[in-house]
């Protein structure tokens, strides 16, 4: 186990080498990591038109937003196109051979760019809350721990949910196209596009128990605390629940997913 | 018996009922009607053919391995012979777990390669001459540092296979530099060293030298020769530069259209497909080419220097006449180059 752990960072920390070896690239993902923050203009400008949905103030637009760019870097579906470049090129037979699941060489590259982009956003999201009025969290020791659990099951879910797709590609060649119609679609639901507490009271049933909520809108709700302890709970449940289907329909099709590697180019 | 290159690494030292010590061969692979099969999509070329591609699809099987088997003792550095598309890189990517046999068995350091438990991938390394296996964007040594953490080794252990590795293969002004920036020669030797940190037990070679210049292949070639004899590491190589095979293994299997044609020694290969030998002499004045014509066929004159192709049969008796009607300097009788031996075999069908 203890091996297993120092591979692990061994390759989180090769990772991150990776990540910061082109000044060029790292300035373009800080630059990324504020996408959401156009979506909070979007709604910014709606508020300052027709007057904040009930219940929400600016503030609050811009707390989900600013939480909502470090949750966008902790999306974990970069490996699916780390899968998909690897089986159509035959790159993955250099992980196959490695005495390390694939699984846990994808993850554990993700995670090392992970560290870089959230090294560079997070102090400036901090530095923001400092000097932007409106943008505070009232985080307690309790909920600073269910947001750091929050978060963590987010992005492993969003990383076996990737990592899932990515195993269609065994069959169908390649797969990101069809992971990003799943994602495009999740962005919707997932608390992304908008708060689900803004959604048509017919969607926010269905949102609150689809895998897409837990990796985005639920660790943002616990964090600005408009969540009640049972609603919290219930959000691990669902979450908990996605990655336990998940895992368990990974580990079932990686048998047969690796049968049909055609260890193709050379 | 049979003799292997290094009786330390290929078997255990057993006793006799007698007492008497003796070398036991340990198997390291066995391969029993290996067959592999692929469903390979086809279309003709040109954008009305890609349109229709979009509505029916034709598919193709192709029997790449059709009922291979063989065994290789520990030790052993066995080539891969056979043309484009026998099925020589198939065979070794069975070998090494990255395809499933559609039937068949094998078995390498006891363990069934598709399973790819990791007892089994922290005993073998696979080397592919046209792939990159260390990480492109790192320098030589932090990429050798990745190995080492995913390999588990000692960090002293790694100290000292890493100190040898980079004197034999000369690595020290390389260890600084990002993969992606060294020339080929330079990036497969760094290969080879990520390959070895672990020290495997078996090591798969697909086109090793693809693409080195000479200088580099003969450095590529002269390490495996001394790490297999070395660490008694079992080699299995596959190769289109018959020099790797020569100078490299001790036997080869020839496998054409999926199936094993030839396993023994290059010896014996050409003793079984030889049909003429070379006869070189070099000769106290020149005579006309035309004065050799009853002797054989005069592939290349060069002032007193001769060479003729002569049937393999009645290569003693030409080169005894030869020697009686001629003043003849020196005389060497060779096998043919071995691309021809191997041109015969194909030929041979």
């Amino acid at each position: 186990m203890g091996e297993f752990v120092r591979g692990y960072l061994g390759l989180v920390r090769a990772s991150t080498q990776v990540a910061i070896a082109y000044r060029g690239r790292m300035v373009v993902w800080f630059l990324t990591g504020f996408f959401p923050l156009l979506l909070m203009a979007v709604w910014l400008t709606v508020v300052a038109g027709s007057g904040p949905p009930r219940g929400w103030t600016t503030g609050d637009f811009i707390g989900y937003y600013a939480a909502a760019a470090v949750l966008w870097h902790l999306s974990g579906q970069h490996v699916v196109w780390e899968w998909d470049a690897d089986q159509r090129s035959g790159d993955l037979s250099v992980r196959l051979m490695r005495p390390m699941h694939p699984f846990h060489q994808y993850a554990a590259s993700d995670l090392g760019h992970r560290v870089v982009a959230l090294a560079m956003l997070v102090p400036v999201l901090a530095l923001a809350t400092l000097v932007t009025p409106g943008l505070q969290y009232h985080l307690t020791a309790v909920r600073a721990l269910a947001v750091a659990a929050a978060v963590l099951l987010g992005y492993l879910l969003s990383l076996v949910m990737a990592s899932v797709f990515a195993l269609v590609g065994f069959w169908t060649t390649q797969t990101s196209n069809l992971y990003m119609l799943w994602w495009g679609m999740g962005s919707f639901v997932s608390g992304w596009v908008a708060p689900l507490a803004l959604m048509p009271g017919w969607l926010r049933p269905a949102a609150g128990v689809l895998p897409f909520r837990t990796t985005m809108g639920f660790p943002i709700e616990v964090l600005t605390g408009r969540l009640a302890g049972t609603q919290v709970w219930f959000g691990f449940a669902v979450g908990l629940g996605w990655l336990g289907v998940f895992t368990v329909v990974y580990l079932a099709a990686w048998p047969h997913a690796v049968r049909r590697h055609q260890a193709v180019a050379g | 018996m049979a003799t292997v290159r290094n009786p330390r690494a290929a078997g255990r030292v057993g006793r006799t009922a007698a007492g008497t010590a003796a070398i036991v061969l340990v198997v390291t692979v066995e391969v029993d009607g290996l067959v592999k099969c692929y469903r390979v999509h086809r279309r003709r070329a040109g954008l009305r053919a890609a349109l229709g591609g979009l509505f029916r699809r034709e598919y193709t099987e192709v029997r790449a391995v059709d009922g291979v088997g063989f065994s290789i003792a520990a030790g052993q550095i066995v080539g891969f012979l056979g043309p484009n598309g026998a099925g020589k890189t198939t065979t070794l990517k069975c070998l090494a777990g990255l395809l499933h046999p559609t039937a068949g068995t094998v078995r390498v350091l006891g363990h069934t390669p598709h399973q790819r438990e990791r007892d089994f991938l922290r005993q073998v390394s696979l080397v592919m001459g046209q792939r990159n296996s260390l990480f492109w964007d790192l320098p030589a040594l932090d990429a050798f540092e990745v190995n080492r953490v995913i390999y588990g080794i000692a960090p002293a252990r790694y100290a000292a296979a890493l100190a040898e590795l980079v004197e034999l293969l000369e690595l020290e002004p390389l260890l600084t530099k990002q993969i992606r920036v060294l020339s080929l020669g330079e990036r497969m030797r760094c290969e080879l060293a990520g390959a070895l940190l672990h020290e495997p037990r078996v090591l798969f070679l697909d086109e090793p030298t693809l693409g080195l210049d000479v200088t580099a292949q003969a450095a590529v070639r002269g390490f495996l020769r001394d790490y297999n004899a070395s660490r008694g590491a079992t080699v299995l190589l596959t190769s289109h530069y018959m020099g790797d095979v020569t100078a490299l293994a001790s036997r080869v299997l020839v496998i054409d259209h999926g199936r094993l044609r030839f396993d023994g020694d290059l010896s014996a290969l050409a003793r079984a497909h030889v049909t003429h030998r070379i006869v070189r002499l070099r000769l106290a004045r020149p005579v006309p080419a035309a004065a050799l014509a009853g002797y054989g066929e005069v592939v290349g004159t060069d002032g007193t220097a001769l060479t003729l192709r002569v049937p393999a049969t009645d290569t003693a008796t030409v080169a005894a006449r030869l020697l009686v009607a001629f003043d003849v300097v020196d005389v060497a009788i060779e096998d043919p180059p071995i691309e021809d031996v191997i041109r015969a075999v194909f030929a041979g069908g």
